[in-house]
This record gives C-alpha cells, structure tokens and sequence, in this order.
C-alpha cells in the first residue's frame, strides 16, 4: 500500500515539489483516471493493465492543458501567488467533482472482475495482493525513470533550471511555459497510471479523491519538496506508519500515526527528509 | 505620510461605525427567516475570515487547519454546558482560551516551517483534532453533542425561533474581529508584520520580538475563531466532530478573505458579503437536482475570481496608487 | 455593508421567485419537504431516494388499484382531491445546512412535513426544526436509535432502529444455536459516524446480555483510502460471525480487501447499509456468496403480496434498480405520511401529527414484512419487524424470521 500512496504521490511530487506550484486538484486527477479506466473497461473491454497507458497517455493531455489554461495563469499573479495556486486549484476540484457526478451520476462503481482483482499470491504464509504488488512494481519502476528523466536528460534540467529562474531560462531559449505544461502533464500521466492500477480493486464515485489527496499531500511533505526519492521514501514510510498505528491505536486512528511522523520530521527538519526546497 | 495614514484609519473607522448601524437596522426590514439566515452565516463568516486574516492575511502565516480552533470552541461551550451545567457564555470564554493556549503552543514548533511545509503541516494537526473527537466517547464521539432546547433564554443564549439574538451576536462577532484588525493594524506588531513580509531577511534583525508577535497574532485569531465556533454549536444546537472541525471549515474561513483581498481590512467582510448568499442560492436553485450543478458553479466562480483578481476583489476599488492595508 | 443589503434584497426577491404561485393556493395542493443528500460522497442515495418518492408520489396522485392507504382514486379524498407535490433539498451531508434547507422548506416553501435525510447527524438538526415550527418530521431511513429516544413531540419513524436490528440478528444466532450450530465468537467491524458507532454499541451490548463473546470490535474511519491492517486484525481474530456496519464504499473495499488476504469468515451478518446495496453486489457480488444481511423489505413477498413486485417494476422503470431497504423504506414513508395529511383533512403542522400518533395500518397494507404501523409516544413504530436476508444466486432470500422466511439459512456460507 505505501508504494501505491508513493506512486500517486510522485505525480504530486513532480507538480507539487519540482514546479513548486501548488495543486489541489490532485485527488481529482486520480478520480479521472479511475472513471476513464472503468469506462475503458465497461465499454471496451479492456483491462485497467492494458488500459494503463492509454489512461496515462489521456491523462498528460489532460495535465497539460489544465496548465495551459488555468494554472498558467494562476502562477502569473503578481501578488498571492500561493493562495491563488491554492483556491485556483481548489476550485477546479469543485468544478471536477461536479462535472463527474453531472455526467458520470453519482453512482459506485467497480470494475468487477479484472486480471489482478481479488488475486493473491501467498509466499510462506504472507499474502501479497496482486493488485498491491503490481501497483509497488509499477510505482518502483515510475520513480526510477522518473529519477534519470529529472536528473540525466536536458529536459529534466530544464525543468529545474526554470523553477529556480525564469528569467535566465528564457534566456538561453527554453519556453517557460512548454516545459511547466510538459511537466503538467507527465506529473497528470503518473496520477493516471496509479488510477488505472487502482480501479482494478476499489470503487469509484465522483468523492472518491479526497480520500488520498491529503495523504499525497503529507508523502510529498515527508520525503521534502523537490526531491522525488524523498516522494518514494515518504510512500513507503506512510504505509509502514499506517500498519504500525492500526496495531497500537484503534484502526480508526491509524491516520493520526501518518500525521504525528509528519509533524515529528518537519520539526526535526524543516524541510522534510530529503528536500532541497 | 502619517497624517494620510492616521486620515486613512480615521475613515475606515467611521465607514465601519455606519455600516454596522446599517446593518443593525437591517432585522427591521428583513422579516424573512431564510434570508435572516443567510444574513447571519454571512456575518459569522465574515467574523471568521477576519480572524483567519490576522494570523495568514496580516502575519503570513497561511493556515489551513482553524476548523480546529472552531471545533476546540464549539466543544469547549457544549461539553462544559452539557456535562457540567456552565453556561455557554462562560463556556465561550473558556472555549477562547484553551484555543489561544493551544494555538500559542503549536505555534512554537510551527512557525519554524516555511511555506508549503506550514500550510500542510496546519491542516494536519486540524485532521488529527478531528480524529480525536471522532473517537472521544466522552465527548459524544461520532454521535456528537445535542444541545438540549428549554425555551428562548438570554442565560443560556438559545432561541426557538427568532433569530434575532443569532444575528445580534454575529454581528457583534464581525464588528470585534474587525476592529482587532483595524487596532493591530496601527500598533508595533502591524508594523513588524509588514516589514517581515516585504523583506523577510528584515525579520532577523527584529528577531524574537517578530516571533512573539507572531505568537500573539495566532492566539487572537484563535481566540475568536474559537468563539465563532461557540457561537455556531448554540446556533445550529448540533455538533458534531465532522459539522465542526471538517476541512470545509478550514477552507470556508479563508476563502471570504482571499476572494475579498487578503491581508486588508475590508476584504473579509467583502468576500464573505458576496460568497456566503451566494452558496446558499446556487444550492437552493441547483442543489435539488442531484447533479452537482451547484459544485460546478461555485467551483467555476471561485476559480474565476483568484485568476481574475489575485489581490481580491476589494482591489476593483482601490485607486492605482496603492492606498490602504496592501502597502 | 450595503453590499450586505442589496443582496439580501436579491436574495429575497430570487428565493420568493422560487416558490410558485400554486404553493400559496390553500389545499389544493399539498407540499411535503425531502432533504436527502444530492451532492458531495452519498448522493447516489439521494439520487435513489428521489426516485423512491416520486414513486411513492404517482401511487398517490394516480389512480392505482394497489391495497396500499392512497393507492385508489386520485390525490387525497380527505382534502378534496389535493395531490401532493415534492420539493427536494440538498443538505450536503452537513447538519447545519440539513437545518438551513429545513427552515427554508417550511418557511418559504410552505411544506406541512418534511421526509428524510440518510444520514443521522442530519436528520438530529432537521427534526429540531420541525419541533420548533411544529411541522411533522418523518425519519424514513434513519437507523440511530438515539433520535427517536430524544423525546421531540413531531419525530416519527415507521421503519426499525439498530437496537431491532441487532436484535434481530442475535434472536437468529440464538435459534441457530439450537439447531446445533456453533455460533459463539462475534468480530464487530463498524464505521465511525453515527451510524457505525450506534450500531456496534448496540450489538455489544446485546453480545453481552445473551452471552457471546466478541473477539475483535473494530471502528474503522470511514472513506479509509485501505483497510488492510483492519481486516488482518479480523483474520487473526477469526471469529465465527463477522459483523460489518458499512457503508457502500467501505463495503466494497472490505469484501475485496478480504478476498486479497484470503480471509473467509463462516459467516458475515452485515447491518444493512452498504450491504443492500446495488452498487455493492455489483461490484462484488460473486465473492458474498451467503452474506446476510438485515433489512426491512424483501423481494420475496411478492410471492404473498403480488403488487410488491408491481410497485417495485414502476420503480425499477425509473431507477433501473430494485428496491433496496433504503428506497422501500422511503418509498413506505410517504405513503405512511399522505395517508396521516389525508386523514388530517388539514395541512396544519399540528392536525398531521395527531393524525400522525392515530396512525394504524396492518402490516398487509405495505409493501414491507412489517406487522403494523403504528407509532408509540416516542414515535417509534415498534411492530416493523426487521427481516434478514441472505444472498443466494444472486438475490436476496428472506431466511428470518420464520413467519416470513421462505428458505433455511445456509451456513456456512460458501
């Protein structure tokens, strides 16, 4: 689980950490990418496996044009700049969330029997949920390409290079705006490779995002802003809090575990595990 | 410069004064509950947000997690009322000061944390308050607190139906965090604050007294947002942890003050003037419809508000010579 | 706050455009209040439950030749023919609003009653309301057995609370018992709003009154993103009855999380919620196999009761679904409500309520198992006999009570 939590939180990370531009629609992205893996499944047949990248592939367009036409502006601002990030975001949530239950209805929905669903592997008496295991897999994979793609391509730096300086970038010819909005997108494709693994075995309804969104929020914070190994370690220390905390502490207060180790690490230190920002 | 300062203050004062006449005249021609309703959310929320805005707005310490000190409030009240027969004026103060206490206390390690770390850090410690209450079988957990109804009673501040006293005390509530904010807005710690936001390398030479300030601010802000809380669980005489100390509420408070302008003294009460009539109508029209119609356009419009007007809307009125509290 | 004015002014002028001139006509029309959740994360219930009334609505208004009170004639006789008419309101799962939209149903909208809400925590701040303006508030589709005990003078519920249900569930585990079953370690697994907490205290307590003993009791937070830990916890405690009290999200995501940890209770005895859901046996219907789960309304009476299945295919003609115990309940209580307003004669608060209390309908005049409907003076009908179901080849079997049970109960469950 805490490398699934790691793998919706890297997209965060990448928006959230690297672009240092806040988003609060992340939740959303998810739910998207679930809807379109299920509709994907219930009309053609696909399995949310295959269907995978091709939700990833829709969900970069949709990533980069959520940049193009809104969050581009919202980091414009002259004053604010946070808290405009931050309701502008808010905003698009709502708006999401209303369009999804405006066409989508407000319906459960599941897909009910994929190739990974409800199968286990049970090695010496550990069971290892095909789902979750292939989600970990998945996930390991993302963050070590994501890792050589921010640190060993141009574009990669680039992307950091504008963070710290648009001025300068601009400069040497690299358009502020195309690598922010690719950026977008690639952060918006990892939200919808988590969500098309993800609807293989939970439900689906137009809520369904806020439940990870503040978990996301705390992985990106844990592991430091702008460092996507801090992303990785903060999932997977997450997942450990959380099943250590469901042992001692009544299950409903497993989260308090997850916040308590946030709030812990930022006082030791400020900048979360492994952050630069 | 002093004198266009202390001019500036002297009008915002007398415009406040005659607004509130106004507005304290307004139950004589508003006869109709529901909009009476509207009226006095509108002002609690105005109340709120002005709060809010003197610890994010004003200090720049942006926080997302007062539904904890609303919450904190709101218990402090019901619990002492209903377990131990203290009346819920009593049990405001009380609420007030624990919520002063509680934020002094956090603000010690947290305002060490910088920009997102804080903000998420906030909301945080707000998700964990709301985690404990859900599981305080003391304190009603999951099934929160009903407020026993006696009858209309000045003493223990509950009305059957007239919402008059309701709208008296929010108005009053409004009025209060306004003019904290105007009083602050002139004295030493004003100052600093100003000066740590435009040069934060300025408040290392200000140093502790900076912090102290900083602690100050967040135990006004607390304190009054904690007796909104107090205010809202005798008005809606229900709590419960998700009713009060949810999110939303984090959110609705600070969401009058940006759309408004944030860090300004009007902005506030202008945003919470315009957003607060307007979530009720477009539920009222749309909400029925299972659709989430509603969703849509208040996310539509808030979206369009902060990329439109990223100081607030209070900046349509200011002149292009930057006058008022944005300095 | 001038500002503060003219929106008021607007405000008052949009609301007062809202309301149509026929609401202000007298009797000709009877208005009723429906608060349900229409957005936010259970608006499929409201959903549903809009479609529940607006049946219930055309076997009232229509000409129908059910043996339900209303079904015959159109609109009602006792005020001249008047037909009903339904105004929806959103409460967003919220009290607050819950007690908002109340206000302005029956202030503006001019309601005589109002119908609701799903959630408890709602329905606790909508009943105030009612007491206070002294308008009827009929509880449709709460369980929490705390809102009837608060003693409010115009709160009814037709339909059991948790305490019948558990009730219900433990008289069956005795019976079992009898039989030679081994029934003797109870895991409670509940969720920890009102509904959860309410119904898990109840059990125990009654787990405790008749002697069995509960190996695990779980609260979990409801909409949990994973409850791996939790269920390993139910494996190792492996009881011989699992007791869920979920909702349908947290439903789903149980079955599946069980299925992924290979846990295999004998037998799984749900609280109804999540477990009468549709969605839910969409979702994971072939790994429930013999899951029972308590309800107030079984298909199966059809067999008995021949217009259960016909007021179910006009439902089904809207909705696209069966009844569930949600929407049969709802469906139930504006039929209960109408026939009060129409023996009323009056669609003054105070009139509906005696009317209202008086209320007694035999049990063979609702599409539910119920012996009767009649309310004490907590306005608790305590004659709505819960049943329990069981899943069996894809629908619901009526396996308790024996009166109303038309299998045996298969247990071990597959």
């Amino acid at each position: 689980m805490g490398l699934l939590y790691g793998l919706i939180a890297v997209g965060l990370a990448l928006i959230f950490g690297l672009m240092d531009v806040t988003n609060f629609a992340h939740g959303e992205f998810l739910m998207i990418a679930m809807y379109l893996s299920f509709f994907l499944f219930a009309f053609f047949a696909i399995d949310p496996l295959l269907s995978a990248p091709l939700v990833a592939a829709a969900l970069f367009i949709f990533g980069a044009v959520v940049y193009l036409l809104i969050v581009r502006f919202a980091m414009r601002a002259k004053a604010n700049a946070g808290m405009v990030q931050i309701f502008t975001t808010f905003g698009l949530a709502i708006v999401m969330r209303g369009l999804a239950q405006f066409f989508f209805t407000p319906d459960y929905r599941s897909i009910p029997h994929s190739w990974l669903g409800g199968k286990t592997i049970s090695i010496a008496g550990i069971f290892l949920p095909e789902p979750q295991l292939v989600g970990a897999l998945v996930s390991i994979l993302a963050f070590v390409g994501l890792y050589f793609f921010i640190h060993r391509t141009d574009f990669g730096r680039a992307l950091e290079a504008t963070r710290e300086d648009p001025g300068a970038v601009a400069l040497v010819g690299i358009d502020k705006n195309r690598v922010f909005a690719f950026g977008w997108g690639l952060g918006a494709a990892l939200v919808g490779l988590a969500g098309a693994i993800m609807a293989s075995f939970f439900y689906i309804y137009p809520d369904v995002g806020a439940s990870f969104a503040l978990i996301a929020y705390v992985t990106v914070a844990l592991g430091g802003f702008g460092s996507v190994f801090g992303a990785f370690a903060g999932g997977i220390i997450v997942g450990l809090v959380e099943a250590t905390t469901a042992l001692v502490l009544p299950p409903s207060l497993k989260s308090v575990g997850i916040y308590a180790v946030y709030l812990l690490v930022v006082f030791i230190r400020p900048r979360g595990l492994f952050g630069s920002i | 410069m002093d004198k266009e300062f202390a001019a500036r203050r002297r009008r915002d004062l007398i415009i406040a004064a005659v607004l509130a006449g106004i507005a304290a005249l307004t139950p004589l021609f508003v006869k109709d509950v529901v909009v009476q309703n509207i009226l006095i959310l509108t002002l609690m929320y105005a109340g709120l947000s002005q709060s809010w805005n003197i610890l994010s707005g004003y200090c720049g310490q942006i926080s997302l997690g007062h539904a904890l000190y609303f919450g904190l409030g709101a218990y402090t009240t019901e619990l002492l009322f209903t377990k131990f027969g203290v009346l819920p004026w009593f049990g405001m103060l009380a609420g007030g000061v624990v919520s002063a206490l509680i934020a002094m206390g956090l603000g010690y390690p947290f305002f060490r944390l910088r920009g997102h770390y804080f903000v998420i850090a906030t909301i945080v410690i707000a998700e964990i308050g709301l985690l404990l209450f859900h599981n305080w079988d003391w304190a009603g957990a999951a099934m929160g607190i009903t407020i026993p109804i006696r009858g209309d009673s000045w003493l223990k501040f509950q009305f059957l139906r007239t919402k008059l006293p309701y709208f008296y005390f929010a108005l009053a509530l409004c009025c209060l965090a306004w003019f904290v904010t105007w009083w602050l807005e002139d004295s030493k710690w004003g100052f600093w604050w100003r000066a740590v936001k435009d040069n934060p390398d300025a408040a290392e030479s200000l140093g502790v007294d900076v912090f102290n300030s900083k602690m100050g601010a967040a135990a006004v802000s607390a304190f009054l947002v904690a007796v909104g809380g107090s205010f809202y669980a005798q008005f809606v005489s229900y709590i419960d942890p998700e009713s009060v100390m949810g999110f939303q509420f984090s959110l609705l408070m600070a969401l009058p003050a940006v759309l408004g302008g944030i860090g300004t003294l009007w902005g506030p009460v202008l945003g919470a003037a315009i957003l607060i009539p307007l979530t009720e109508l477009t539920r009222f029209k749309f909400g029925g419809s299972g659709r989430g119609v509603d969703l849509i356009v208040y996310g539509t419009l808030i979206v369009l508000i902060s990329l439109a007007l990223p100081r607030g809307l209070l900046s349509l009125f200011s002149r292009p010579k930057k006058t008022g509290a944005a300095r | 706050m001038t500002i503060t004015r003219r929106d008021v002014l607007l405000g008052a002028t949009a609301t007062a455009a809202l309301v149509p001139l026929a609401a202000r006509a007298q009797t000709s029309e009877v208005v009723i209040g429906v608060i349900y959740p229409f957005s936010g994360g259970s608006a499929q219930q409201g959903v549903d439950a809009q479609k529940a009334y607006e049946t219930a609505l055309e076997v009232i208004n229509k000409n129908t030749d059910f043996d339900l009170p209303l079904a015959k004639g159109e609109g009602l006789p006792g005020l001249g023919g008047a037909k009903i008419r339904l105004v929806f309101a959103d409460h967003q799962a919220d009290p607050q609003k819950g007690r908002a939209e109340a206000e302005r149903l029956i202030t503006q909208e001019k309601v005589c009653a109002i119908i609701g809400t799903y959630q408890s925590a709602v329905a606790v701040t909508v009943s105030q309301i009612c007491e206070r303006y002294q308008v009827p508030f009929v509880s449709a589709d709460n369980s929490s057995p705390s809102l009837h005990r608060r003693g409010l003078k115009y709160y009814f519920r037709a339909a059991p609370h948790d305490e019948m249900y558990s009730a219900a569930m433990f008289d069956f585990f005795d019976a079992m018992k009898k039989k030679g079953t081994k029934i003797e370690t109870l895991s409670l697994f509940h969720e920890d709003t009102i509904f959860g907490t309410d119904s898990g205290n109840a059990q125990a307590k009654i787990a405790g009154e008749r002697g069995y003993k509960i190996v695990t009791d779980i609260k979990y937070r409801a909409n949990s993103p994973s409850l791996s830990a939790e269920v390993q916890q139910l494996k190792s405690a492996n009881a011989d009855v699992l007791m869920p009290s979920s909702y349908t999200t947290d439903g789903i995501l149980l079955v599946k999380t069980m299925a992924e940890l290979g846990y295999k209770p004998n037998a799984i005895v749900a609280q109804d919620a999540g477990f009468s859901e549709k969605a839910l046996y969409d979702a994971v219907g072939d790994k429930l196999e013999g899951v029972i789960s308590r309800g107030t309304f079984s298909l199966d009476l059809a067999q008995k009761r021949p217009m259960v299945g016909k007021i179910n295919d006009m439902f089904k003609a809207r909705s696209g679904k069966d009844f569930n115990d949600l929407t049969s309940r709802q469906f139930m209580g504006l039929i209960i409500l109408a026939d009060a307003i129409n023996r009323a004669k009056s669609i003054d608060g105070e009139k509906i309520r005696d009317a209202l209390a008086a209320t007694d309908i035999p049990g063979e005049r609702t599409i539910m198992p119920w012996k009767r409907v009649k309310f004490d003076e907590m306005g608790q009908n305590n004659d709505a006999d819960p049943v329990l179901l069981q899943y069996v080849g894809g629908k619901f079997v009526t396996i308790f009570p024996p009166q109303a049970a038309i299998a045996e109960a298969i247990w071990p469950m597959k």
